[in-house]
């Protein structure tokens, strides 16, 4: 998969921009502030369909503008698609809308259109930060390559959102809504468990191909997920019977502390090296070599469901990387077709280098290869 | 809007709350009106006060009516045993444009939501219960929007109902008449999958 055109106007600090990037690795470099990471953040939003900083959308529109508007033409193994998002100004926030082929789409139908891996500094702290990170990787790798898991995933977290206001709501519970409430969310919760459940078997079998690889086979690296509840049997309905007992087995619980207790959005994955967890035993050094192996993972198992290499877009990460991890992530990604990379300082350049674009407030030169090489 | 004579502006300003009104087309409507017939714009605003003063809540269903009980409820050809369940009165006219149905209505008057403080007992529920045994009702057909409040209402109310007898139905999911299989999205089709029937 790759980006023959990005059109953006009006989006953060570009005014108008027209990108025609070569396929193999772009190199984004410039001063901080220029506008390297919008660049990324507008290709992840055609993605995903959403910032992948934890911004108010409407800081998307360039300041003073009333719309913003980002477009690609992307080449797949099946064609070309053209996908754009428009972001408007509505009262404080912002209405998002989608196109693929110039034909209005929902949300639901524009996600995962085109497949992309991002990988950011903060990434880093999937190992020790909290919990949520961790579900959050699940939800956009799974979402992207797989529709109904994201709708099943919408489902769930709407039904809580009710479930827990019912939990919340003055006076004594219904007990037949938190019954109904309950069979929803172990409907939805299911599926969602069970998608979980056979993604991280394979995504931890890829990390541990490419992490044996860089530190020998000694050092094993494994992915655990664990569930809420724990399950014995991983069929659709062992997962269905194990949720809906947990499920009236915490209700009373449930009740007293006003809030749902069990169910998906608990979930929780651990990664341990030769059987210690990385989380309390790692080194620094460990939990960043577990990282790059599950972001590389990740990128492989992307590549296999959608049938071809997704998008790689790397935003100021390499820097943050000792010479010999960097050359170990992109030495393991030799087939890809297209990655974007953004860069303060020139570091030593990934030997897949296509290009080198020079940024500077929101706009694209094109840098001599030869002159960035030898900086 | 100094410049506009009061009651021009005042119509200007009252046409302006209502939803999809903006300013210009406030101004174009009033401007309009203020060169109409006084007949036409008689006509509008005894309308206007008649749905205000004459339209209620049919006492028996919840639709919206002048006689109570209303139309549905009194037609002796409706078939009383079947009742359909919909949230909203304006749903009542989306089964009554498919002339297909001949049974009688329950508007519960919103859909099951603690986060919009909607609750079962802001709902017309319990006088659902009243009619099943009142009117001797054998089956309830659910057809609340298929979004999470509409499968979680439907949901309750079959758990609500069923131990009581009466028959529970509920809508079935299907792909759009006229559409390409390959245009529906998959949870759509998924959906259908699953409501499938043998031929
Ligand atoms: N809505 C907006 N309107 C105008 N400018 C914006 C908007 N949002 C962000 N910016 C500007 O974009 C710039 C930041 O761009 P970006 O984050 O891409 O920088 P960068 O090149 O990645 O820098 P660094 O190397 O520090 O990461 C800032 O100058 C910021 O003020
Ligand atoms: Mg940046
Ligand atoms: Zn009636």
């Amino acid at each position: 998969m790759r980006v023959t055109a990005l059109e953006v106007s009006n989006f953060r600090n570009y005014a108008a921009l027209r990108f025609e990037p070569a396929s193999g690795v772009c190199v984004l470099v410039g001063q901080n502030a220029q506008g390297k990471s919008n660049l990324l953040e507008g290709l992840s939003l055609l993605s995903t369909g959403k910032s992948f900083r934890a911004a108010r959308e409407v800081d998307l529109i360039k300041t003073g503008a009333p719309v913003a508007r980002i477009a690609a033409s992307v080449q797949t193994r099946t064609g070309e698609v053209q996908a754009a998002c428009i972001i408007t100004r509505a009262g404080e926030g912002a209405r998002k809308k989608f196109l693929r082929n110039g034909r209005s789409v929902s949300y639901a139908q524009f996600l995962g259109g085109i497949a992309a891996v991002t990988f950011m500094p903060f990434d880093l702290q999937l190992i020790a930060g909290p919990p949520a990170l961790r579900r959050r990787f699940l939800n956009i790798a799974l979402s992207q390559a797989n529709r109904q898991y994201y709708h099943q995933h919408a489902t769930y977290l709407h039904v809580l959102m009710q479930k827990n206001a019912a939990l919340k709501t003055p006076g004594p519970v219904n007990g037949a809504l938190l019954q109904t409430y309950n069979e929803q969310l172990a409907d939805a919760g299911a599926h969602i468990i069970a998608a979980r459940a056979a993604y991280v078997r394979r995504l931890s079998q890829e990390a541990a191909t490419v992490h044996a690889r860089w530190v020998g086979a000694a050092e094993e690296l494994s992915i655990a997920y664990q569930p809420s509840p724990d399950i014995s049997d991983e069929t659709p309905a062992a997962i269905l019977k194990s949720l809906q007992a947990a499920l009236s087995a915490s209700s009373a619980l449930e009740v007293m502390r006003k809030t749902s207790l069990m169910g998906p959005h608990r979930d929780e994955l651990s990664f341990a090296v030769a059987g210690a967890v990385l989380a309390r035993f790692g080194s620094q050094g460990q939990q960043r070599t577990a990282v790059l192996a599950l972001k590389a993972a990740e990128y492989a198992l992307l590549a296999q469901a959608t049938g071809e290499p997704p998008l790689l877009l790397l935003d100021d990460v390499l820097s943050e990387l000792d010479a010999d991890r960097r050359r170990a992530f992109l030495g393991n990604l030799g087939h890809l077709e297209q990655a974007f990379i953004t860069s303060v300082d020139r570091p030593e350049l990934p030997s897949q280098t296509a290009r080198v674009y020079q940024i500077a407030e929101g706009r694209i030169a094109d840098a001599p290869l030869g002159a960035a090489l030898s900086a | 809007m100094d410049y506009l004579a009061p009651p021009l502006s005042a119509l200007i300003g009252e046409l302006e709350k209502l939803p999809t009104i903006g300013p210009k087309t406030a101004a174009r409507l009033a401007f309009y009106l203020l060169s109409a017939s006084r007949a036409d714009t008689a006509a509008l605003s005894r309308a206007i006060l008649d749905v205000k003063d004459k339209v209620r809540f049919c006492s028996r269903c919840y639709s919206l009516t002048e006689q109570d009980p209303c139309a549905l409820c009194s037609d002796p050809k409706r078939d009383a045993s079947v009742v359909c369940v919909v949230g909203e009165a304006k749903d009542v006219y989306a089964i009554e444009r498919t002339m297909s149905y001949r049974g009688r209505y329950h508007v519960l008057g919103g859909l099951i939501s603690p986060i919009e403080g909607v609750g079962v007992g802001q709902l017309k529920i319990k006088e659902l219960i009243d009619r099943i045994s009142a009117e001797g009702i054998a089956e309830i057909i659910v057809a609340t929007n298929p979004n999470a409040e509409g499968e979680s209402t439907a949901l309750y109310l079959a758990r609500l109902l069923t131990p009581s007898g009466v028959k529970v139905t509920r809508l079935a999911y299907g792909l759009p008449i006229g559409g390409d299989l390959d245009y529906a999205d998959e949870v759509t089709v998924a959906r259908a999958l699953e409501g499938r029937r043998t031929l």
